[in-house]
């Protein structure tokens, strides 16, 4: 027993690595939302490493972020929530000498309502929440994906039983619903939303789960054929597919009925333990071959002007991911709820999930 | 004296009861009559307005538990949930800590060591492998459907299911059931079934009025590491449940994280902290049977 107790001592003190000196850069990041060959530049520039926190929900980043955990220097949170932090005191005012690349960034994604004059934050990327398929599959059911109806309706949910996936998120797959009832997704109407968590129980049956994290492999390998999601993460499905020479094809549509707009943006929180090497990385994002990065390799939405001319143009052209201005009308983005709005919705949820 | 020594001994373990368990109990508890705050934490209990204290809190919390028969029925659920896994980690465990207990002496370590390997990888990659294997694509579920498909059933479906839950919280599980179930049987006197065979029991009778009896204190100790972690978990149901899979433990999760509610969180978790004192006790003191070794 004894040479056992040694054996376990020895290994774990091998997992114990010495301590770095290096600077390092907390990044507080949604999943899969930055190419690996852009951190290891910034690395390599900053002389500096990168570590990256991963969240899959605006709801899971609020808990942690004001619950006091993780000391990031960098998070990038979506407009709703940048306004709530800014609210609540937890962001650091920019430093614009710092940031000189704030140049190339596209009009109109700067000055919103939820950050007058961009004094904490600056805009990373923008997604569409729309529906990621199997085109293969779907096609030889007959199923026209580009209607929330293919999440929704159980007359065509029973065709693919167990084959779907939703978001576990109940601001996405609340508006959703929404927007299939014909509401906006800002809805605040007791009894709309009542219909949509309706909408959402009769669907529960047909899906195989709620799922945030992993439908990007789920769709990829071929286990889901409809999965609700980022147009970003649907982007990765679709290449990581091809590349592994899958038979199938992912494709991904916006439903017609409108959707979800999301604008990520970099804000550094109060905390920061290193604020001059956050401003180093924000600025390094607003550079036009790191910000094209994000549209080449992770399939976001960009709002970089000077970055365009470096995106590919067969991406420019996925409605999807830069969508038109006749579909622009149709997106919303999520405005920050009161608390007792953030009281009742989160209840449905609770009921939503348990029943 | 013999009692200072005694006091001094059992300070360090009831000051850390005290600090770690009467301490943030009591905060739950005060937390589940409060409002939540706008962005998760807790709203103030109390204000003062013209120099008058007026207290704000609530019982909403406690009374939305039983509003409707939702969280009850989940309660129950999980409790099914962990009463299986406890039964299947015995039926598992018991002839293995049995075979490890009545192997050569230089054999035990070896095997021991390897009830406990699995330890050594984490818990999430393991629950991920799992994850592979139930997947629609897996060998497991391929070989299950040729099955099914030669006797005319519908296809199964193994992952995002309460099987894929149950399996993987077994297989979590497991060790915590043989290990003390091997302290237990090691130390049995071999002279007690040599006796009981010289005065004419079977196989059958020995080993249940002698090594049963004696091996039911580690039995239960094992039920109980493994029953409360399983009641509480909320990680495996997350990945593998789908959405009928869930627990209480995620409902608890969901209220801290997502939903930001703690007062409700709070009311959640100390049912559930109930409910396990109550089984603990029991176990207690059914571990004292008469007739057990101590």
């Amino acid at each position: 027993m004894k040479k056992l107790v040694t054996a376990v001592v020895l290994s774990l003190t091998a997992l114990v690595s010495p301590a770095q000196a290096q600077k390092t850069l907390n990044l507080f990041n949604w999943n899969d939302y930055i190419a690996d060959e852009t951190v290891a530049r910034f690395e390599q520039q900053c002389d500096c490493k990168v570590v990256q926190d991963y969240f899959s929900s605006t709801e899971e980043m609020m808990a942690k972020l004001l619950a006091g955990g993780g000391d990031y220097d960098v998070v990038i949170p979506t407009q709703n929530a940048v306004e709530a932090l800014i609210k609540q005191g937890f962001l650091m005012p920019l430093d614009k000498s710092k940031l000189g690349n704030v140049k190339n960034m596209g009009p109109g994604f700067m000055n919103r309502s939820y950050d007058p004059g961009n004094q904490y934050s600056l805009p990373y990327a923008f997604t569409t929440t729309l529906i990621g398929y199997n085109e293969n599959k779907l096609q030889e059911l007959g199923i026209d994906p580009s209607d929330w109806r293919v999440i929704f309706d159980p007359t065509i949910l029973a065709k693919i039983k167990g084959k779907v996936t939703v978001m576990d998120d109940s601001e996405e797959l609340i508006a959703a619903a929404l927007k299939y009832l014909g509401y906006s997704v800002n809805d605040t109407n007791e009894q709309h939303l009542k219909e949509a968590q309706a909408v959402i129980l009769k669907a529960k049956p047909f899906w195989a789960a709620f799922n945030s994290s992993s439908y990007i492999k789920e769709l990829t390998v071929g286990n889901i054929w409809v999965a609700h999601g980022y147009s970003s993460d649907m982007f990765q499905a679709r290449s990581d597919a091809q590349e592994a020479g899958r038979p199938f094809t992912v494709g991904f549509v916006l439903p017609k009925q409108g959707a979800v707009l999301a604008l990520d943006n970099m804000v550094i929180p109060k905390k920061a333990r290193s604020p001059e090497l956050a401003h180093q990385f924000i600025n390094f994002m607003m550079a036009p071959e790191n910000a094209a990065e994000l549209t080449n390799i992770v399939g976001t939405g960009n709002p970089n002007a000077e970055a365009k001319r470096l995106i590919e143009p067969e991406i420019l052209a996925i409605n999807a991911i830069f969508p038109s201005e006749e579909q622009l009308k149709t997106l919303e983005t999520i405005s920050a709820r009161n608390s007792k709005e953030r009281r009742f919705t989160s209840r449905l949820w609770t009921e939503i999930k348990v029943r | 004296m013999k009692n200072g020594a005694k006091a001094l001994l059992t300070l360090p373990p009831a000051v850390y009861l005290f600090l770690f368990f009467a301490v943030p109990g009591l905060l739950m508890l005060l937390a589940s009559f409060r409002f939540p705050g706008d962005y998760g934490g807790l709203a103030p209990w109390y204000y003062v307005e013209d120099g008058a204290i007026t207290f704000d809190l609530t019982l909403e919390n406690w009374a939305r538990l039983f509003e409707t028969t939702l969280y009850l029925q989940l309660l129950l659920k999980s409790l099914l949930f962990a009463v299986l896994t406890t039964a299947i980690c015995a039926l598992l465990a018991y002839p293995l800590a049995l075979t490890i207990a009545a192997s050569p002496k230089k054999h035990r370590d070896l095997l021991i060591l390897m009830v406990i390997l699995p330890f050594w990888s984490n818990f999430l990659v393991r629950i991920y492998a799992w994850m592979i294997i139930f997947s629609p694509q897996g060998a497991l579920t391929e070989g299950l459907n040729h099955i099914t498909g030669l006797l005319g059933l519908e296809p199964v479906n193994l992952m995002f299911s309460s099987v894929a839950v149950i399996t993987c919280l077994v297989y979590v599980h497991l060790p915590f059931m043989v290990l003390p179930l091997y302290a237990n049987l090691e130390k049995h006197d071999p002279a007690l079934l040599d006796a009981a065979q010289d005065l004419g029991a079977t196989r059958a009778q020995r080993f249940w009025k002698v090594t049963w009896p004696l091996s039911l204190p580690g039995l239960y100790a094992g039920a109980v590491l493994v029953f409360i972690p399983t009641l509480g978990i909320f990680a495996i149901p997350d990945l593998l449940g789908g959405t009928n899979g869930i627990m209480i433990g995620n409902v608890i999760k969901q209220q801290f994280v997502e939903s930001r509610d703690w007062p409700f969180g709070s009311v959640l978790s100390l049912v559930l902290t109930g409910i396990t004192l109550v089984l603990v006790v029991l176990a207690g003191r059914l571990g004292r049977t008469p007739g057990a070794l101590t």
